[in-house]
């Protein structure tokens, strides 16, 4: 070690990293959160305009079963059958790309934008924007998923309709893991390649794929084999069945070792800007 | 005095003929070393792999005395460090990141940030997205000085800065030299090395080719003479003397650049009516470009 110089010790910058990022998608959150919210409440408001649950249920007999099996439709007699069909079938295609969009730019966006150099010229890990990015992302998804949820269940008692509150609490908080693994997937392969594109560009594919191999596979028995390799399998109905707690830490545990994936990765490769 | 910066055959290959190839280089406690070459000689390349950015593929590396790939986090807390190309989040103001980067290392007192600000004349509270290259640029040394780091690498610190910026920047640089903290930085501009650095390095296409004493490299090299009789003279024994280029004769002037002694040039010329005599150094910018005149042909780097 060099003579005469008093080295400074590194000192725990985890907190202040994580904090930063989390600090640069507040606006992202809002309008996220926002425009998701707004659409759940006007479906909560179209509810309405139905009529009473028979006259619903007929209306909804008159569609083929299978059409009403490919999409999940099950019951519209009540607001928490609706809303599945309506917001929580449909909305992971929507809100996976807050966090591809968020972590595809934790390390491929941040070197294209140049910005990586600096971050890293003071003495971050490596692992810990990969986490931190990580983390941020996964806690702010949750405060879109609540402003999303609040938004839905506070129209519904404007509303005067009468939704269950741990139905909503559970329909909104499963899209969490299933979110965050196609999030994870995006960092991993923000570490992997140089370019954001191909960061969004591959779990966007393999996001639309696994939603194809779900939906046609619940229609087709040929193809129901198919369904095991989506992660839309193990989302399930939660606002209607609740929770499947198992499946919901098991796609949660594919997130973070997608993380864990890309910390190995990134620290071994070049990092260019 | 002890090396703060060592490297021994250090390589890093990447893509066809570029890279950096077995570059020894040795820099000192409290120098200021400047870090020659045109742009795609190898300069950032080298910095990147000392910081750990990139790793090497021969060769390794050692700041103080710490090895840049398994320590670059100890070595990162003791650099300050500006990249060539200086970006921020577009939303960051300039007094954001300073609290940032002070959080980050555990900085509390922030008077030299605010010193250095304003000597530089940096534009703290602006968003990134509404300054010039220049204000960036500002910032990006700022942020890299305020934590009175023991080592400084600065990848082409004056790009896009205006003179006088430039010369307060030289300024704090000798400030940090008499310090007793070194100084490693890269340029193109070599009047701002020649004026501030101790010794400098030359890389040309990857290969590290010269490092000397600014001095010396200057007093080696050849020499601008301009002689001026009080009366005609015959030019071809000047023409012919061992090391002249560029003869020119002009009536009783006579211009030419001496690769050689001054010797025989001073005892010709004494048997003439000397009535004035130029002897010039060369600027570091033209022993530059006789380092790269025969390399023109390589490829960007």
């Amino acid at each position: 070690m060099s003579e005469g110089i008093a080295l400074r010790e590194t000192t725990g910058t985890f907190g202040t990293l994580a904090a930063y990022m989390m600090r640069l998608q507040i606006k992202s959150v809002l309008i996220w959160g926002g425009v998701l919210g707004a659409y759940a409440a006007a479906i909560v408001a179209s509810y309405l305009s139905f009529g009473d649950p028979e006259r619903m249920e007929q209306i909804m007999s008159a569609y083929p079963p299978e059409l009403m099996d490919a999409f999940g439709i099950s019951d519209f007699g009540t607001i928490e059958g609706f809303l599945y069909g309506q917001i929580f079938n449909l909305i992971p295609l929507a809100i996976a790309f807050f966090p591809i969009l968020a972590l595809s730019s934790a390390i491929a966006g941040a070197e294209e934008r140049g910005t990586i150099d600096v971050l890293l010229g003071n003495p971050i890990p490596r692992w810990q924007l990969v986490v931190g990015s990580f983390f941020a992302t996964a806690v702010s998804l949750l405060f879109i998923v609540a402003i999303m949820g609040g938004l839905m269940y506070g129209s519904a008692i404007l509303m005067d309709v009468e939704l269950d509150f741990a139905a909503s609490v559970e329909g909104v908080l499963n899209l969490w893991p299933l979110s965050m693994f196609f999030g994870g997937l995006a960092l991993l392969c923000s570490a992997i390649f140089h370019r954001r594109a191909l960061a969004i560009a591959v779990p966007g594919f393999v996001l639309l794929a696994m939603y194809l191999a779900d939906t046609l596979g619940r229609v087709s028995a040929d193809l129901e084999v198919y369904r095991d390799f989506s992660v839309f399998y193990y989302y399930g109905a939660a606002i209607t069945d609740g929770i499947d707690w198992a499946n919901f830490f098991g796609v949660s545990g594919v997130a973070v070792l997608f993380a864990l994936l890309a910390i190995v990765v990134f620290r071994r490769r070049d990092i260019y800007t | 005095m002890s090396a703060v910066i060592e490297t021994s055959k250090l390589s890093k290959a990447y893509g066809k003929s570029r890279g950096i190839k077995d570059v020894d280089l040795t820099v000192e406690q409290g120098e200021v070393f400047g870090f020659l070459g045109p742009n795609g000689a190898g300069k950032t390349t080298t910095i990147r792999v000392l910081l750990g950015f990139m790793r090497p593929t021969g060769g390794a590396a050692e700041i103080f005395g710490l090895d840049t790939k398994r320590e670059s986090v100890r070595i990162r807390a003791n650099v300050g460090n500006l990249p060539g190309e200086f970006a921020l989040e577009d939303k960051m103001t300039g007094e954001g990141l300073l609290r940032l980067f002070a959080k980050l290392r555990g900085v509390r007192d922030m008077s030299y940030a605010h010193e250095l600000a304003e000597r530089l004349g940096a534009e703290m509270k602006r968003p990134m997205r509404k300054l010039s290259r220049g204000n960036k640029q500002k910032i990006g040394l700022v942020q890299a000085m305020f934590h009175h780091p023991p080592l400084l690498i600065l990848d082409e610190p004056t790009g896009g800065l205006d003179p006088l910026v430039q010369e307060e920047f030289l300024k704090i640089v000798a400030e940090v030299k008499e310090e007793g903290r070194t100084v490693f930085f890269s340029s193109h501009v070599l009047s701002e090395v020649e004026r501030v650095c101790d010794r400098v390095g030359i890389i040309r296409g990857g290969e590290l080719v010269d490092v000397e004493p600014t001095g010396s490299l200057i007093d080696k090299a050849f020499r601008h003479v301009r002689l001026t009789f009080g009366e005609s003279v015959d030019p071809r024994p000047f023409r012919t003397l061992s090391g002249v280029e560029d003869f020119e004769a002009e009536g009783d002037e006579l211009s030419f650049t001496l690769h050689s002694e001054p010797d025989r040039m001073v005892k010709l010329a004494s048997e003439h009516k000397l009535v004035n005599m130029e002897y010039e150094r060369p600027s570091l910018e033209e022993i530059f470009l006789t380092y790269y005149g025969k390399a023109n042909g390589k490829e960007e780097r």
